[in-house]
């Protein structure tokens, strides 16, 4: 109780003093009356062409494509001459598709397990080589190392460890566990579970760098006055540490999920969305869909309900954060 | 801040018009054609594009730097494009109208650079040449042509089977044929594994692998007995799900599986578990399913490896019969600035001295003028080749590329249980009306 009483107090120091700050610089030119209206004017205003050529370069290259891309997707397009506007026809056939529900599904599981685990491991790790360890250095780099490589290739290696006669299954069959060997990318579970699993490894060092920053904004004298108190390590953790990387939290969360529900290179370089479209997700789909079958307007309508579904759930988790956020304070 | 807000527009207005600017000058750039405009006899300029597997040489490429020693003033600029972004790269060159002059294309419309889907569209200009209407196999007019013009030249017959080590099959004390019979292969798949090796090799997470299997079944199965199975399915009067043949295909599949056809892990394998496993003096496989061209590819990586092309044989009582069909063509852009020499070109392709250097060249079989002198891999099908005793891909005349992509990943979902017989043909009459 003391240690919450005592982060309160200081967050209410700070904003005060932030208030205070802000009037001051404001009241230095309360005499002259038109000080302050052309600082606003410079602000607000400004040189505002300034931003022009990449705000039209921005509004051409992904707004009105992606404009486009959503006319197409209440029409027949193949791809190569004309077209005929179908309604919401296309719209009808996702939903009554079993193998388009199905992924639609794989699509959600693996955006909800990459979410989760990329947070718990990345959080973990990023505590352990926040502070203390003389290797922590090190362990950041060497935590880090998998974020910049190419994910395609990442995916390739481990379709090779996970093969029939690869080394996850001669590492099993050298530690007498034999039993546990398996097709890995050919039974409808661990195939899903494997990509997952890429997924996860690749991505946890970017997790752990976002927590690192807002580990970094811990005071650690806050979280010595609370152990001279007798918090104990949980209860720091919980009180402390977690309430104030909040913003770490959302933004961590953010990305990894909209990271997870366009899943497409590592599914494609493992499974290809196999076995019989156990690891089909809505951009594999939209993929084959569009360039492999040449139905280009029935892919923009996939390609729009994953950009609705993405939406809605980066919101929701916004608006989530944010509560979550003032009821803190 | 009135003066300033009456300012916006008009600096608005001259960006906005700057990039309109430059949006109709980017335009103007790739609404170029090939050639140059002229107000008399056509550019002697051609731009060829074809797709690559790897960097063996393209039988195009020969070609086209013989037509240009045999005439005089003409250039053909070639354009090697890779195999996996081949159709969606040209079909966006045609839709955008800089398209090349002349291209590889595909028969029927199953795939995105699909000669029926590409005419329809009006991309492609009627051939015109005299030599080329021969050049389509008997059967397969309605791949290459839309209201009886003919828009797209075949180049090649593509005899399909097993890309077969027969040295090292008879190693372990396996003989087969082009007259074996299934349940020769039955036999072979128990000595096989008895030797710790599998008859063959599968690449199951691969669609367009497994998909070959099964249409190689199908040949003997549905399309010996029933050659217009495609278009009664077309007419509505059968589906995959109630004909016979069909189910017993896909039987066969689930066969050879339960009897240790395919090697260990096949659900699984990607294309590399072909090569490895049939690509070497010291095969751990002996047969695998493809083009049967690949061989020559195969062995030239290989030296010492000799592979042979056999066919997927029948049951016993029934006939075998060969997948020998014509698939890669070619076909002109109806917006080329050269339409005489194009004809010209392809017409020159067409006849039998090019047709086959083509083959030669490309480890095929002529289109025009008869088989010839075939490759040593062709060796235990000629007779089959010479009789004639083959039919085209099933595959090429289906409405769409879902039905093949259905079957494909469907014998992957019988190898691995999750799928029946019964599911796999119904999610094909389903792909056939999408």
């Amino acid at each position: 109780m003391a240690v919450v009483t005592n982060m309160n107090t200081d967050q209410a120091l700070g904003s005060d003093r932030a208030l205070k700050g802000q009037r001051g610089r404001g009241s230095a030119g309360a005499g002259d009356h038109s000080g302050p209206r052309r600082r606003k004017a410079l602000v607000n205003y400004g040189y505002w062409w300034w931003a022009l050529p990449a705000i039209v370069l921005v509004l051409v290259v992904v707004y009105v494509t992606t404009a486009s891309g959503a006319f197409f997707a209440f029409t027949d397009w193949t791809g190569i001459g004309k077209f005929n506007f179908v309604g919401l026809a296309n719209f009808q056939k996702i939903f009554s598709t079993p193998a388009l529900s199905g992924a639609l599904w794989h699509t959600l599981f693996l955006a909800a397990g990459f979410v989760i685990f990329t947070n718990v491991f990345g959080l973990s790790f990023a505590l352990a080589v926040n502070r203390m360890l003389k290797t922590r250095y090190l362990l950041r780099v060497l935590l880090f190392m998998p974020v910049v490589l190419s994910p395609i290739a990442v995916s390739y290696i481990f379709a090779f460890i996970f093969a029939y006669k690869g080394p996850l299954n001669a590492l099993l069959a050298g530690v007498g566990l034999s039993n546990l060997q398996q097709d890995w990318l050919a039974n409808p579970t661990s195939a899903i579970l494997s990509v997952l699993f890429v997924m996860v490894w690749q991505s946890i060092g970017l997790v752990m760098v976002v927590y690192l920053a807002g580990l970094a904004s811990v005071p650690i004298e806050l979280e010595e006055a609370s152990a001279l108190d007798g918090a104990g390590v949980f209860s720091r953790f919980r009180h402390i540490t977690l309430p104030m990387i909040q913003p770490s939290i959302a933004i961590a969360s953010t990305l990894m999920l909209v990271q997870g529900l366009r899943v497409f290179d590592q599914i494609m370089a493992l499974t290809g969305g196999g076995p019989f479209g156990a690891t089909e997700t809505l951009a594999t789909q939209i993929y084959k869909q569009s360039f492999t079958f040449g139905r280009y307007g029935f892919g923009a309508a996939l390609a729009l309900v994953l950009t609705v579904i993405i939406l809605i759930f980066a919101i929701g988790q916004q608006l989530a954060m944010r509560s979550r956020d003032q009821v803190g304070k | 801040m009135t003066q300033q807000a009456r300012r916006f527009p008009r600096h608005l207005v001259a960006a906005l018009a700057a990039a309109a600017g430059l949006s109709v000058a980017l335009a103007g750039c790739s609404g170029g054609g090939t050639s140059e405009s002229s107000g008399g006899a056509e550019p002697q300029t051609l731009t060829l594009s074809y797709q690559i597997a790897n960097s063996a040489t393209s039988p195009y490429s020969v070609l086209a730097q013989k037509y240009m020693a045999s005439h005089p003033g003409v250039t053909i600029t070639t354009n090697a494009i890779n195999l996996s972004t081949y159709g969606q790269t040209l079909t966006t060159q045609l839709q955008a109208g800089n398209g090349p002059d002349v291209f590889q294309v595909q028969g029927g419309s199953g795939q995105v650079q699909g000669a029926v889907s590409l005419a329809n569209a009006g991309l492609l200009a009627p051939l015109t040449g005299t030599n080329i209407p021969a050049t389509i196999p008997d059967g397969s007019a309605a791949q290459f042509s839309v209201d009886g013009k003919q828009y797209a030249m075949p180049v090649e017959l593509l005899p399909t089977g097993i890309i077969y080590n027969d040295a090292a099959a008879k190693g372990v004390g396996i003989t087969l044929t082009a007259t074996s019979t299934l349940e020769d292969v039955y036999a072979a798949c128990a000595t096989a594994s008895a030797a710790g090796k599998s008859l063959f090799a599968l690449a199951g997470s691969q669609s367009p692998n497994t998909g070959i299997l099964a249409q190689l079944i199908a040949q003997s199965q549905v399309y010996e007995a029933t050659p217009d199975w495609n278009q009664q399915r077309a007419d509505g009067k059968v589906t995959f799900a109630n004909t016979p043949g069909w189910k017993s295909t896909l039987q066969t599949v689930v066969d050879m599986n339960t009897k240790g056809c395919f090697q260990p892990g096949a659900a699984g394998a990607g294309f590399d578990a072909l090569t490895n496993g049939v690509g070497s003096t010291s095969a751990t496989s002996f047969g695998l399913f493809a083009p049967l061209g690949g061989a020559s590819d195969i062995m030239s990586a290989v030296p010492g490896l000799t592979l042979v092309g056999l066919p997927v044989p029948a049951p016993a009582g029934t006939t075998t019969k060969l997948i020998n069909g014509a698939d890669d063509s070619l076909a002109i852009n109806a917006k080329t600035k050269s339409p005489n020499l194009a004809q010209d070109f392809l017409n020159w392709m067409a006849e039998p001295e090019q047709a086959a250097q083509f083959a030669s060249v490309a480890g095929e079989i002529p289109i025009v003028g008869g088989p010839g002198q075939l490759s040593p891999v062709f060796a235990p099908i000629t007779q089959m080749i010479t009789d004639k005793q083959y039919g085209p891909f099933p595959a090429q005349s289906w409405p769409n590329g879902q039905v093949y992509d259905a079957l494909g990943t469907g014998v992957t979902g019988l190898i691995t249980g999750q799928a029946t017989i019964d599911q796999v043909l119904q999610s094909m009459d389903d792909a056939w009306g999408a």
